[in-house]
């Protein structure tokens, strides 16, 4: 049996006895190379669903629309490690209850798809820790390469004309998980902390806003990469600061449920003395 | 015998156009995006491209543009109002879908305050439009009652010969004759004829989905909640629209002195329509969603005769869900039957 076939089993399992109430998953886009997120409610649509290499996008982030949770029912989801990193982080954040949260793992190599094992987030563990041990892709882009030689000048001005491109629409956000304010600072008018307008200046208050908030807590999933409709290479400003944190704290975002946020939190006996 | 444009000739023209002291807009492809900007010379041009990623919205109506510059002294405001920059301009290689785009936000723009910074560009900028010999899988112009070769909006129609060589030429308005006149001597006669246009399939009936738009019983149907459950609220769609036109008017600045600024906005925030108050009359993404789909096919026609969409696609190519306008009129046509 495939994989896409095993999940739809399990799925039509759970949903018809009441074991969760919804699976997100993926299923057909509008043409052959694409896949859209959908919701299962019943038992009956599960042949809807449809698990390929081409299911990329990191579904986590429906799991904090406003009221989904809060009836206490379960939900099933279909993640790629970076996804399962995402509820732990979740999950810390005091965003979710990991216990409502029924994983349906996968990942893919080259275009195959294999299974991960596990249900709960707890058992995940050991794909975490072997990705915190390989280096994600990012690093391997010659492009990243590219920046990290560059003199400070000239990686301010590559960020410039990237950053020139935004039109401030906020895909980026609204796409990632870890945005899950529901009053971005962006839109907060009283006072207007930052510029609404994509300018230059706005543009980059903006960008460089969001890659501080996510520092240590990007679990490089790319859905904001993926989603800017300028193609601005987001991912590689995430992946710095995620390289940055590992290495000044040993950090690695989303390792477990109970993982301290690497930057919302703090020691007494820190030696900076500014913390306390 | 018709006038043709050979594409060798085109950098000639571009020449011709810079000295008679327009700028010379186009298609182009940089820092990895597409979008029209102005070129030096025509290899700059890209126009293998189906459309450019960025509509020829923002060329009329950008992102962010300085209305007035303020200053608050102890007895008196000094204003100082910014006028959009003006200069003739050609934008050579629109496609169709943008062109007429332009046209159906004409009586927007015009209706009760004629906005200058609209008009003003809109009078100073001749478009020569290419008509599609290929399309992509979200073209959707034949669905809108339009064509891969449709003249609304353009001042020139431009139909590509085979082999790249060249377009025929069919000037449509008096501000497309004037310019292709500082041509005249470089187009050439030939029986030449026009490579096939693209075929993009119908995808939905859009007379079906006005109808059942226009029901009021359809106002709280549950298939508005369905469709948009995916929705993550970003402005993409609204943003890369060559027809969508929200603003927003944002003063920056401090408390003595600053820049007032008309910005883009979207239905699709959450924060369009909130009141001071808290409350927001559309609280939930697929009210955002129905609103959308409402104003480009019921409210916009209602008001001024035309539908607010030419097509063009974007919203469905670029979403990062893969919704999109096709995908819901294709549903609004089966529940309809």
């Amino acid at each position: 049996m495939s994989i896409e076939e095993q999940y739809r089993t399990r799925a039509k399992e759970l949903l018809s006895g009441g074991a969760v109430k919804m699976v997100i998953g993926y299923g057909k886009g509008s043409n052959a190379s694409r896949r859209r997120p959908i919701f299962i409610s019943s038992a009956d649509d599960v042949e809807r669903l449809v698990l390929d290499d081409a299911c990329i996008t990191n579904l986590s982030g429906y799991l904090v629309s406003e009221g989904l949770l809060s009836d206490e029912k379960r939900v099933a989801v279909f993640l790629r490690p970076e996804g399962i990193r995402a509820i732990n982080i979740l999950a810390a954040e005091s965003q979710l209850d990991a216990d409502q949260i029924v994983i349906f793992g996968f990942d893919v190599a080259g275009n195959e798809v294999k299974a991960l094992k596990g249900i709960h987030v707890e058992e995940f563990s050991d794909v975490i820790t072997s990705i915190k041990e390989s280096a994600p892709e990012a690093a391997e882009e010659e492009l990243f390469e590219k920046i990290e030689k560059m003199s400070p000048q000239e990686r301010f001005s590559f960020w410039q004309e990237e950053f020139s491109k935004c039109i401030k629409c906020y895909a980026c956000r609204q796409a990632c998980p870890m945005c899950y304010c529901r009053r971005c600072i962006v839109d907060s008018n009283q006072p207007q902390w930052v510029n609404t307008s994509s300018h230059t200046l706005g543009n980059f208050e903006w960008n460089i806003v969001r890659a501080f908030h996510l520092s240590g807590r990007c679990v490089e999933c790319g859905n904001c990469d993926r989603a800017c409709p300028v193609n601005i290479p987001l991912r590689l400003i995430n992946h710095r600061m995620a390289e940055e944190v590992l290495g000044a704290f040993d950090h690695f975002a989303g390792t477990s449920k109970t993982q301290e946020p690497v930057l919302a939190s703090f020691k007494k006996d820190d030696s900076e003395t500014f913390i306390l | 015998m018709t006038k043709i444009l050979f594409s060798d000739k085109l950098d000639n023209c571009v020449e011709r156009w810079k000295s008679a002291g327009l700028t010379v807009i186009g298609p182009v492809q940089r820092a990895n995006i597409s979008t029209y900007a102005a070129v030096e010379h025509a290899s700059e041009f890209d126009f293998g491209l189906v459309l450019p990623d960025r509509s020829i919205k923002d060329l009329f109506f950008p992102q962010s543009e300085p209305m007035l510059r303020y200053t608050i002294k102890k007895e008196s405001i000094d204003t100082d109002e910014c006028l959009p920059p003006s200069g003739p301009r050609i934008i050579f290689g629109a496609r169709p879908c943008d062109a007429s785009g332009m046209a159906i936000d004409d009586p927007l723009f015009g209706w009760d305050y004629k906005d200058e910074y609209w008009f003003q560009r809109r009078n100073e900028s001749v478009i020569v439009t290419i008509a599609c010999t290929k399309a992509d899988d979200f073209c959707m112009c034949t669905s809108l009652n339009m064509a891969p070769d449709s003249t609304k909006g353009s001042d020139i129609l431009l139909r590509p010969l085979a082999g790249n060589k060249g377009w025929l030429v069919e000037e449509l308005t008096n501000r497309g004759r004037e310019a292709f006149k500082t041509i005249a001597d470089i187009l050439q006669e030939s029986s030449d004829l026009p490579a096939p246009l693209a075929v993009v399939e119908k995808k939905f009936d859009l007379d079906a989905c006005v109808a059942w738009l226009q029901n009021p019983e359809n106002f709280e149907s549950r298939f508005w909640k369905e469709i948009s459950m995916r929705c993550i609220g970003c402005a993409s769609c609204t943003y890369l629209c060559p027809t969508c036109h929200c603003f927003d008017i944002q003063d920056e600045g401090d408390t003595y002195t600053g820049i007032r600024r008309k910005n883009w906005d979207s239905c699709s925030f959450a924060l369009f329509t909130m009141h001071t108050s808290g409350h927001n009359p559309r609280s939930t993404q697929s009210a955002r969603w129905r609103q959308r789909i409402m104003h480009k096919f019921n409210y916009f026609p209602g008001k001024f005769s035309v539908n607010s969409c030419s097509g063009c696609g974007r919203c469905s190519r670029q979403c990062p869900v893969d919704m999109g306008i096709t995908e819901t009129l294709q549903e609004i046509s089966t529940l309809s039957l």
